[in-house]
């Protein structure tokens, strides 16, 4: 418990110092807030088919995560492969488990404050009309567990090679795969694969938790699949050092 | 307090430490010697527990190294050969990070903390960002890491390494102050470091333990015949046969410069007040008489580790019987 809480401050600490966290946090809110504007300046038109700012709004910034977890995860492990410092973490008192769950949850904590201040569009909009609150609580949600999947995949990635690039290249890749399986679902006529795919397609799961349903399915799909490759993470940690 | 029993580590089909044993005792500090590759940083990583061995285990303080990982673990602090520090932390905040992840509770690490800078004589630095500090600071700070949750032993690997002269001068007394505490392995290929901190040597090489002892016993055990340089004032014709008829001198040899000899002497004997006797009977003047030192850590550490045939003869004549063997194979 030590060594989860010792590292997972550090880490924390590690990105509040970085300049890098800065520009995503620039970057997220930025582009977060002309979707938000622009949705709410079109729905405003009584000639559009109606809907809440918030429901398009979860269904557009969800794409942003492609860009935002590799570079949020990419430094984690690698940068530690790279420096060396792996060493005297390795040596320490402490298990990969604790490494990585520490790594990854001050990863998700900074992900989940780059959403902090989106929760100032709810307030905004409730000062004009009465919101909803329901759906745009399961949004977040949703958000959340997204970003979890991701940003585990990418802590994978990382503590697997000693490369940042590399590490944020793979995230990419995967996370990409991610993103066409729900362009594929409309494509393919097979019944099977398509209710595979839609499965998996975070498409459909985002649409759910911004029209407000929190399905039990998509909850354990998101955080088993977080938890199976932060197991692979601890796993390649582990690996690192039998070569 | 380290045992390590027939520590072997292979790399696809290279061998880089071939069955090392090799126990560090309490209390003391011990040297690991070898030339850059010979497998000083393997051996030291698998006795910290950051490298698994292909065969072979490691105890420290009677646990096993892989049966209770974190009990042996707590008992060392390691210093890696590449010191690497979050260089956007200040001091007493990296430090602070690395007593919890040593397991120290924060009572703990407020009391451990001024104490590893006090010893590691970080006190004027503590708030810096370590990434403005020089390498022989940043070798401090990791040095104050490695005793922070007060462990039985260090491991020290290449302590001084890149560092300038009056900066490795510091971190030897350091180490030399810190080995009043704790029992300590040092690797090093730095031959004076070996003779001034370490009780005893282990000597590296491709892999093997070639040769072990106090540096004391090393140097006797390498040394051979004793002999006395004698050199005469305007080099006398006859010195060479009355220098060889003195007792106790068993041959001569001109050493270079005329008028200078060496004296090869019986072992035990010193025949220097006879050369000075013969000297004044045969009205030769002195200009220097001295017993050669014998041979210095840094001979026989070029006789164990260079690896080329003419001294095969050299190392056969060695009156270390083990370690002889044992040359013969790394040699052969």
């Amino acid at each position: 418990m030590n060594g989860f809480l010792a590292t997972y401050r550090r880490e924390l600490r590690a990105y509040f110092f970085s300049p890098l966290a800065y520009i995503v946090l620039f970057f997220f809110l930025t582009v977060n807030a002309f979707v938000f504007i622009y949705l709410v300046g079109e729905l405003s038109n009584p000639a559009s088919g109606g809907g809440t700012p918030f429901s398009y709004f979860f269904r557009a910034s969800w794409l942003m995560l492609l860009l935002i977890a590799p570079v949020l995860t990419m430094r984690l492990v690698s940068e530690e492969l790279r420096s060396g410092s792996i060493e005297v973490l390795m040596t320490a008192p402490v298990t990969e488990g604790a490494v990585i769950a520490g790594k990854f949850l001050a990863a998700f904590t900074f992900y989940a404050s780059l959403w902090l201040p989106t929760l100032a569009y709810g307030l905004t909009i409730s000062a004009f009309e009465k919101v909803d609150w329901g759906p745009v609580f399961a949004g977040y949600v949703g958000v959340l567990l997204i970003g979890a999947l991701f940003l585990a995949i990418g802590t994978f990635a990382s503590s697997t090679t000693r490369s940042q690039l590399l590490a944020a290249m793979m995230t990419a890749a995967v996370l990409f795969i991610l993103f066409l399986v729900g362009v594929f679902e409309g494509l393919v006529d097979n019944d099977v694969m398509k209710k595979a795919l839609g499965y998996v397609s975070i498409w459909n799961h985002i649409d759910e938790f911004a029209s407000g349903i929190v399905d039990s399915r998509r909850l354990v799909f998101y955080l088993s699949g977080t938890l199976f490759f932060l197991f692979l993470a601890s796993r390649a940690l582990e690996d690192k050092k039998w070569r | 307090m380290i045992e390590a029993h027939s520590l072997t580590r292979r790399y696809g089909d290279f061998t880089a430490v071939d069955g090392i044993s090799l126990s560090v005792r309490e209390g003391e500090i011990l040297g690991m010697l070898g030339p850059n590759g010979a497998g000083k940083t393997t051996t030291i990583r698998m006795i910290t527990g950051f490298l698994p061995p292909t065969s072979g285990r490691v105890t420290v303080d009677g646990k096993d190294l892989f049966e209770a990982p974190r009990e042996a673990r707590r008992q060392v602090g390691y210093l890696p050969e590449n010191v690497a520090l979050y260089t956007e932390m200040r001091v007493s905040e990296y430090l602070g990070y690395r007593a919890r992840l040593e397991g120290l509770s924060r009572a703990e690490a407020r009391q451990a903390i001024p104490v590893a800078l006090e010893r590691c004589l970080l006190a004027d630095v503590r708030d810096q960002i370590i990434g403005t500090l020089s390498k022989g600071y940043r070798q401090r700070v990791g040095l104050a890491t490695a005793i922070l949750h007060n462990p039985r032993v260090l491991v020290l690997d290449e302590p001084t390494v890149g560092l300038d002269p009056r900066q490795i001068i510091s971190i030897r007394e350091l180490i030399r102050e810190l080995g009043r505490q704790h029992t300590l392995l040092l690797s090093t290929h730095i031959l004076p470091e070996v003779e001034l901190l370490c009780d005893r040597v282990v000597i590296i090489d491709r892999g093997r333990i070639v040769a072990e002892g106090t540096p004391e016993s090393l140097r006797q055990s390498w040394m051979g015949n004793p002999s006395v340089r004698v050199d005469l004032k305007g080099a006398p014709e006859d010195a060479a046969e009355a220098l060889a008829a003195v007792p106790g001198v068993v041959g001569v040899r001109p050493d270079g410069i005329p008028g200078s000899w060496v004296l090869e002497c019986e072992p035990g004997s010193d025949p220097r007040e006879q050369v000075f006797r013969t000297a004044v009977e045969r009205g030769w003047v002195i200009l220097e008489l001295a017993r050669d030192r014998g041979a210095t850590m840094e001979d026989i550490f070029v006789r164990l580790t260079t690896h080329d045939a003419t001294h095969d003869a050299a190392t056969a004549e060695a009156p270390a019987p083990a370690a002889a063997t044992e040359e013969g194979e790394v040699v052969s």
